[in-house]
């Protein structure tokens, strides 16, 4: 537990550091609670989620880093590894894979990562992984269009 | 080799093996003590002879000024045994050389130095006796003030130590500079005088060292002889760490881990400094300890959190073979040892 907290100040200190390094990724802490963390990650260019901004929710368990965060999406976003209504993620990284070299940083970085490239194969979204496993790419960009205007962008007027 | 070496640190971390090692190299000091004997005569003879020529040209060369410190405090040590604990005895091996030699020169011509280097002497070995009871704690800091003292302590020269250098000097005229084509040699020779240094500790060393010279007198010595030339190569910076690192059993482990004192504060710096894991800084034993194949380092503490889980290597994800002793040991076995000393000094380096 102890460890866990030390490394998240450090984590901490580090996204002070590079908060200008990645422009994609806005990293903050609770203010009450560093094992609570949130992050807001821009949509990748050329992916029906240009535009949006995402927002993450991190729990981190205290023996972290041995164990991975708990990332969800707190932003609709229609993709075939996220819950359409929990957010939960579908990522290696963030259940067998995890390693503890990760970071919070880099797992935003996967994420992002994920969302350009949607692995329809195992899918939380059966929707929107049903769409791209039959081939029909307009329909599922134009779906994950709609909730990333819907949900991800600003209001206009 | 290099694994034995390694290991040899190891062991003199943990306080069992240091009682052993340290009787050990007891043994052997006493039977080096008469190599080192007619291997000084023989320097004391070239010393008059050479010295008072040599001397000049010798004392431009900083590096020589504090290497000369050193030797000075291990001379010291050397005459009050009872003072040093076991764990330098190693050190004392690679050491010997110069011991000899400034012991040889420093007695006759630079007593007011001595004085000083006494006061220096007593505070290190201060240091060290704290620390090796305490065994890994003070490596650091016995190296820092390693430093700090050479660097304040260049006023006064000691010729003993640049006869030696010039002796050397006229085989390798470049040893002074040698400074980063030491790191290999260091780590390669670390690993011959460690390997004897389990079962001989110092001495073995020392005995090699002697025996050539006493046999051949002298000049060629440096160039050729076995002893000298690691001594040369890194005798800039390495020796006088070591020398002083004799009273401290983990700066033992340290140096050869990495190679070598200087590489050892490269390490520091240069290598990653803290632990990708938990983020702390990596010791020296941290930065010595490769336990998976990948090359990913972490600290042993994160090592072992990570093998009572899912004990796989963050780097690569590949299970670890070995349980975190197991690695140790399996440094004795050669392969993974020798990784450890060569990525180590690759990495200081860059």
């Amino acid at each position: 537990m102890q460890a866990s907290r030390a490394r998240l100040f450090k984590e901490y200190k580090e996204v002070q550091r590079e908060k200008v390094a990645d422009p994609d990724i806005q990293l903050v802490c609770d203010d009450s609670n560093i094992f609570k963390w949130t992050a807001l990650i821009k949509g990748p260019s050329e992916t029906p989620f240009e535009g949006g901004v995402f927002q993450l929710a991190f729990a981190v368990p205290e023996q972290y880093p041995l164990q991975p965060p708990q990332v969800r999406f707190l932003t609709k976003i229609f993709h075939p590894n996220v819950h359409f209504k929990t957010g939960e993620i579908c990522l290696d990284i963030l259940k067998n894979a995890w390693s503890p070299a990760w970071t919070l940083q880099s797992v935003c970085r996967a994420i992002i990562a994920l969302m350009a490239h949607p692995e329809p194969d195992s899918p939380l979204n059966c929707d929107s992984g049903n769409l791209l496993r039959s081939g029909d790419l307009r329909g599922y960009y134009s779906m994950a269009r709609m909730y990333t205007k819907l949900a991800a962008m600003p209001k206009k007027g | 080799m290099v694994s034995d070496s390694i290991t040899n640190a190891s062991i003199h971390a943990a306080p069992n093996n240091n009682n052993a090692a340290r009787d050990v190299g007891k043994k052997k000091r006493a039977r080096s003590a008469k190599l080192k004997q007619c291997k000084l005569d023989v320097r004391r003879e070239q010393w008059l002879s050479q010295g008072a020529v040599k001397n000049k040209d010798c004392k431009a060369e900083q590096n020589g000024v504090v290497e000369e410190r050193k030797d000075r405090n291990n001379h010291r040590p050397f005459g009050n045994l009872g003072m040093r604990p076991g764990g330098g005895e190693n050190d004392g091996s690679i050491h010997h050389h110069h011991h000899h030699d400034s012991d040889l020169d420093s007695n006759s011509p630079n007593s007011l130095t001595s004085s000083v280097l006494g006061s220096n002497y007593s505070e290190t070995n201060f240091t060290g006796s704290s620390s090796s009871s305490s065994s890994s704690g003070g490596c650091c800091s016995g190296n820092i003030t390693e430093d700090d003292e050479g660097g304040g302590d260049d006023g006064c020269l000691d010729d003993w130590e640049a006869v030696a250098d010039a002796l050397a000097a006229n085989e390798k005229p470049k040893n002074p500079c040698l400074e980063s084509p030491p790191e290999h040699d260091p780590i390669a020779q670390s690993g011959s005088p460690q390997e004897t240094t389990i079962g001989s500790d110092g001495p073995s060393f020392g005995v090699e060292n002697s025996k050539p010279q006493c046999a051949r007198t002298i000049p060629k010595a440096s160039g050729n002889g076995l002893a000298w030339r690691p001594d040369d190569a890194f005798r800039p910076q390495s020796l006088p760490n070591l020398a002083k690192q004799v009273s401290l059993p983990n700066s033992n482990r340290k140096h050869y881990g990495c190679g070598g004192v200087p590489w050892a504060y490269s390490g520091v710096v240069s290598a990653p400094s803290s632990c990708p894991i938990c983020y702390e800084d990596l010791d020296f034993t941290d930065t010595s300890f490769l336990p998976c194949l990948c090359g990913f380092r972490l600290c042993l503490f994160c090592h072992k959190r990570i093998l009572e889980e899912d004990s796989r290597c963050p780097g690569c994800r590949k299970p670890y073979e070995h349980e975190p002793v197991e690695a140790e040991a399996s440094v004795h076995g050669g392969s993974l040892t020798f990784r450890l000393p060569r990525s180590c000094s690759l990495i200081t380096r860059s």
